[in-house]
């Protein structure tokens, strides 16, 4: 036998958390498995397992190179990292100094762990252009928290440190058992459903759970601030609030208390298709049942009226008392490092910058960091935007952003762009010059939960394929460049420097990588805030007001209405009747699957053999109006295009509405057309003209289509008839589907 | 001592985990999975189900596949384990057949494809030679990982409760939905979940009699009172060195 080592490290493969421990023998990865002396308990999903297929995988990115045809042409050239470096270096100077600092935008995903190293970067460059997918996953949910109680980060209570669990529970267009960890762990949601007595799933189709919950509400996708409403409705009319809460801590009791009147049961009935009679079951259970929590599914976020959704939730909560109880919802205290995101806040944004941000007229609560990317799109093609150089890292903007063919169509327009990943992508093939980046399992970082009361370390495992390099080593290389002033000599220097808070001042990343994880929990965590010194001297909320706000004189001066409002999607049955003639199926543009994480994983091959091609979800009703069965091919269209995917007939559907598979291209389809970004991916049929007014945020999870059959012909592409990632003969094994 | 399983059906959620985990233990190759998950999706008189079924080779008790293997490399061991020793299996398929579960794949030469068909092997791949070969022309199914179990049990590990001794699949699932222990032990978590929960087997009426049990319930309906564990954390400090760590830095701090 070979020398064999065992490293204990954190995933990242979703948004990560998972403790692992891997074992290497001769250089090779010889197993994975979770670490049970973390918060995790030593599992983990198949997502987090399959890295083994990461490593290795052919298809990897190893070294710099350029492009030496046309955008989208798949023409490249390797090229040295000095002479990568020379050039961004030198493209961004220039942009610089003849365009101004604004013309500089930087780029990411949601995945590996980047976003304090982008948005250093980019603060430190002088420009707040930032383009970010947070504006449709958490950043609503994040600001309008901070709006209600005065700080962004309130996070449900899975852990009985305060002597209680969440009594009532609802997921609210979430699947948090299998969308781990984008918020909080899958893990410590299910253990603390051996505490619940209330499970409340509000989704329009059937998820893992709804068959066994306490209750499912299935609304009509983009209904769902008129749904809260509603059921704050019920709990005005039968009293249900938290009394001593309201009473002593909030404000705006009735101005709220109106402004929900007119929602009554049979009116929220009509505009959401919940039966009246489970709306008002759910508010009562809520409100009665208490301590209790809600875990909010980015969809909402993925909608025009999402500002108020998410405020309108927000209020739900606060009525029924559920803020900083033990089981309800909680910010948590930090552990003894700090705030990691100080790593980039200690970069303020200027006035000057934040002038700067494409968008910030508009949307003043999402272009307030960051910049609108549907207006930046916008604004490259009319040529008023000041984009010159994009420097993008991980994400795939045009996968995820609403109108695939507009986006494409600026991201073409830009002078120069860079791209940072681990494999080629639509992105990648859109860029002037991509970067090879490091796996999780080949790096050393700071990883930052979201809930926050703990960090881990991402510890390296093996080295890196080629010349790839880690995020955090590229951007202090690219950032030394530009700014020095604010980078670091060597890796290692920036994550002390990270860390450095911890151990009464003295921890080094030495120390914390081998400790694997500072945390504060049990006992150490405090509840109530709101009634000690802790926000406010005297007690309250860190608000204008001091009290947990129903009412928002701050979003008011910012001139949006203090209230919760509900507003039709841009594209529905009842704001444009006619186009839902013609387009009469309720469209969501994806929901999470267990094995991917957003446009990730099509080209590991156990992950795709989970879910070959991308499938719609629709109701067997609909399917037989249509002409659909089960495992057809159909035709999606919208206004803006059409696109294919395999229908799942799905009893679990709602009716009248269908739910496609998101995200998807094909990594084995040619450079050309984006790696069949046109074939699959539901966003060539959303819409960029209709956008949230707080967050600026899209409908990409309700929009209107028709679907019918798609003839054999019509299935031209390699993607149908290849086997170059052996999936087409090997795919399908793992799930059967049984019918009765 | 007889080895056994009760899969949770109100926990599963369907997220392969334990798919992934058992490819990774077995090196098995790519179309190769030993777990499979049966996706149940009925509506009947207005109740949507949705059912996840982890389905693996169920360890009968009275195991047709046995009885069809003409070589003996199909065998019980004495802990209830039905093996394989593929130096005797003579690849003739009958318990393929013979298997009401369809739960025995067959390794035929074009199912050990590289895991990128067109390129060389991962260096995990070339390590299955050494680790956990496959033998082309013999019969494959889960084996409760009795390789851990072998290894763990000498060591006084107990299989069920002890990682080391419990099979992969069971140690992955992020919803607790499996657990694994001893049917001949009154007092073990199975044999207590499959009184408590009324526990079913696959096909009961195949005669086979399943050492994989599948339990089911509603979600909630339970206290929400946390027991002093939680509360103080030790449930997390018990089995955590490393937040025991944590934890002094953290108060060190304060
Ligand atoms: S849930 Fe996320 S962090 Fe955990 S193993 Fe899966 S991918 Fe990794
Ligand atoms: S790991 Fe657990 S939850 Fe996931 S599919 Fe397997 S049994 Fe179900
Ligand atoms: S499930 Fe099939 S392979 Fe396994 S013991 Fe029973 S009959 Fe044999």
């Amino acid at each position: 036998m070979g020398e064999q080592k065992v490293i204990t490290t954190t995933c990242k493969s979703c948004h990560g958390g998972c403790g692992v421990r891997v074992t290497v023998e001769d250089d090779a990865i010889v197993h994975i498995e979770g670490n049970p002396d973390t918060l995790t308990r030593g599992t983990m999903c198949s997502k987090g397992l399959s890295s083994i297929q990461h490593i290795d995988n052919p298809y990897r990115l190893k070294y710099p190179i350029k492009q030496v045809g046309k955008k989208g042409e798949g023409k490249w050239e390797r090229i040295s990292w000095d002479e990568a470096l020379d050039t961004i270096e030198e493209k961004i100077k220039t942009a610089q100094k003849e365009f101004g600092p604004e013309s500089l935008a930087v780029s990411q995903g949601t995945g590996r762990g980047y976003n304090r190293y982008i948005h250093r970067f980019a603060r430190s460059a002088g420009t707040a252009n930032v383009i970010s997918p947070g504006y449709v996953c958490h950043s609503p949910r994040l600001g309008l928290y901070g709006l209600v109680t005065g700080y962004g980060r309130l996070y449900c209570d899975y852990h009985g440190w305060g002597g209680e669990f969440p009594k009532t529970q609802i997921m609210w267009a979430k699947q948090l058992e299998i969308s781990s960890a984008d918020s909080e762990m899958c893990n410590w949601f299910i253990q603390s459903l051996d505490y619940c007595k209330n499970l409340i799933i509000i989704d329009p189709r059937a998820t893992a759970y709804s068959t066994r919950a306490s209750l499912w509400l299935q609304p009509r996708p983009g209904s769902d601030c008129a749904l809260a409403m509603g059921m704050m409705n019920v709990i005005f009319n039968e009293e249900l609030w938290d009394k001593e809460f309201v009473d002593d801590w909030t404000f705006g009791f009735d101005e709220l208390k109106e402004r929900c009147a007119p929602f009554t049961p049979e009116k929220t009935e009509e505009i959401t298709w919940v039966p009246k009679e489970k709306i008002i079951e759910a508010a009562r259970m809520f409100a009665i049942d208490t301590p209790g929590c809600i875990q909010v599914g980015s969809s909402l976020e993925r909608q025009a009226n999402c500002g108020h959704t998410l405020r309108a939730i927000t209020n739900l909560m606060g009525l029924c008392g559920n803020i900083e109880a033990p089981g309800s919802m909680v910010s948590w205290v930090l552990p003894d490092t700090g705030l990691i995101e100080d790593f980039f806040l200690e970069l303020p944004i200027t006035d000057e910058m934040r002038s700067k941000i494409i968008g910030i007229d508009k949307y003043k609560m999402g272009a307030a960091r960051t910049c609108n990317p549907d207006t930046m799109v916008k604004a490259i093609l009319s040529g008023d935007a000041p984009i010159k150089v994009w420097l993008s890292v991980g994400g795939q903007q045009i996968v995820h952003m609403a109108n695939t063919n507009e986006v494409v169509a600026a991201i073409e327009k830009v002078d120069f762009m860079v791209h940072v990943d681990l494999f080629m992508g639509p992105m990648a093939e859109a860029a002037d010059i991509v970067l090879p980046a490091a796996h999780w399992l080949e790096l050393n970082d700071v990883y930052d939960m979201h809930p926050r009361f703990m960090i881990e370390a991402h510890n390296k495992v093996i080295d890196p394929p080629g010349e790839a390099q880690s995020d955090a080593w590229i951007f202090n290389e690219i950032g030394k460049r530009i700014a020095p002033e604010h980078w670091f000599d060597s890796e290692e220097e920036m994550l002390d420097y990270q860390v450095r808070k911890g151990m009464d001042g003295k921890m080094k990343w030495k120390d914390f990588s081998e400790r694997l994880v500072s945390g504060c929990w049990g006992d150490d965590q405090v509840y109530y805030k709101y009634k000690t010194d802790y926000w406010r001297k005297g007690g309250g909320f860190p608000t204008p007001t001091g009290k947990f706000e129903f009412y928002s004189k701050h979003l008011e001066s910012l001139g949006y209405d203090p209230l919760p409002v509900f507003r039709e999607p841009g594209e529905s049955p009842y704001r444009t009747p006619e186009l839902y003639k013609e387009y009469p199926l309720v469209t969501s543009s994806g929901c999470r699957y267990p094995f991917y994480f957003l446009a990730q994983y099509r080209n590991i091959p156990w992950l795709r053999s989970f879910m070959e091609y991308p499938i719609t979800q629709i109701n067997p009703v609909d399917a037989e109006k249509y002409g659909i069965e089960d495992g057809d091919w159909i035709w999606i269209e919208s206004p803006r295009g059409r696109i294919r995917q395999r229908a799942r007939v799905y009893p679990g559907m709602k009716e009248g509405v269908i739910m496609t598979t998101g995200n998807w291209f094909y990594p084995e389809e040619p450079a050309k057309g984006y790696h069949g970004v046109y074939i699959s991916n539901p966003n060539v049929l959303t819409s960029n003209n209709h956008l949230d007014p707080m967050y600026g945020s899209p409908d990409l999870t309700c929009f209107l289509t028709k679907v019918y059959k798609c003839k054999p012909e019509e299935l031209t592409e390699d993607v149908f008839n290849t086997d170059e990632f052996g999936f087409v003969s090997a795919a399908g094994s793992d799930v059967e589907i049984r019918k009765r | 001592m007889k080895w056994g399983m009760v899969i949770d059906l109100a926990k599963c959620m369907r997220c392969h985990g334990c798919v992934a985990a058992c490819r990774i233990e077995h090196f098995l190759p790519f179309s190769i999975a030993w777990v499979k998950l049966i996706a149940y999706e009925v509506e009947d008189k207005n109740v949507v189900d949705v059912t996840t079924y982890a389905v693996r080779c169920n360890q009968c008790k009275e195991a047709p596949c046995i009885d069809v293997c003409p070589t003996e490399a199909t065998h019980r061991r004495d802990d209830g384990i039905v093996d394989i020793n593929s130096d005797l299996c003579i690849g003739c398929r009958y318990c393929v057949i013979a298997c009401p579960y369809q739960n025995r794949t067959f390794l035929s030469k074009d199912k050990l494809v590289n895991y990128f068909p067109n390129h060389a092997k991962t260096r995990f791949e070339k390590m299955r030679e050494k680790k956990y070969p496959h033998q082309i022309g013999t019969t494959e199914k889960c084996n409760f990982c009795a390789e851990r179990i072998d290894e763990g049990l000498p060591k006084g590990l107990k299989p069920g409760q002890d990682r080391a001794a419990t099979p992969a699949c069971v140690n992955t699932c992020q919803a607790r939905a499996l657990t694994f222990g001893d049917l001949d032990d009154p007092n073990s978590e199975v044999s207590k979940l499959i009184v408590e929960r009324k526990a079913t087997q696959l096909h009961a009426d195949y005669g086979t009699d399943p050492s994989v049990y599948y339990v089911d319930g509603k979600i909630g309906g339970k206290s929400n009172i946390a027991p002093e564990d939680a509360r103080t954390g030790s449930h997390i400090k018990e089995f955590s060195s490393v937040e025991k760590r944590a934890k002094e830095i953290f108060s060190q701090s304060k």
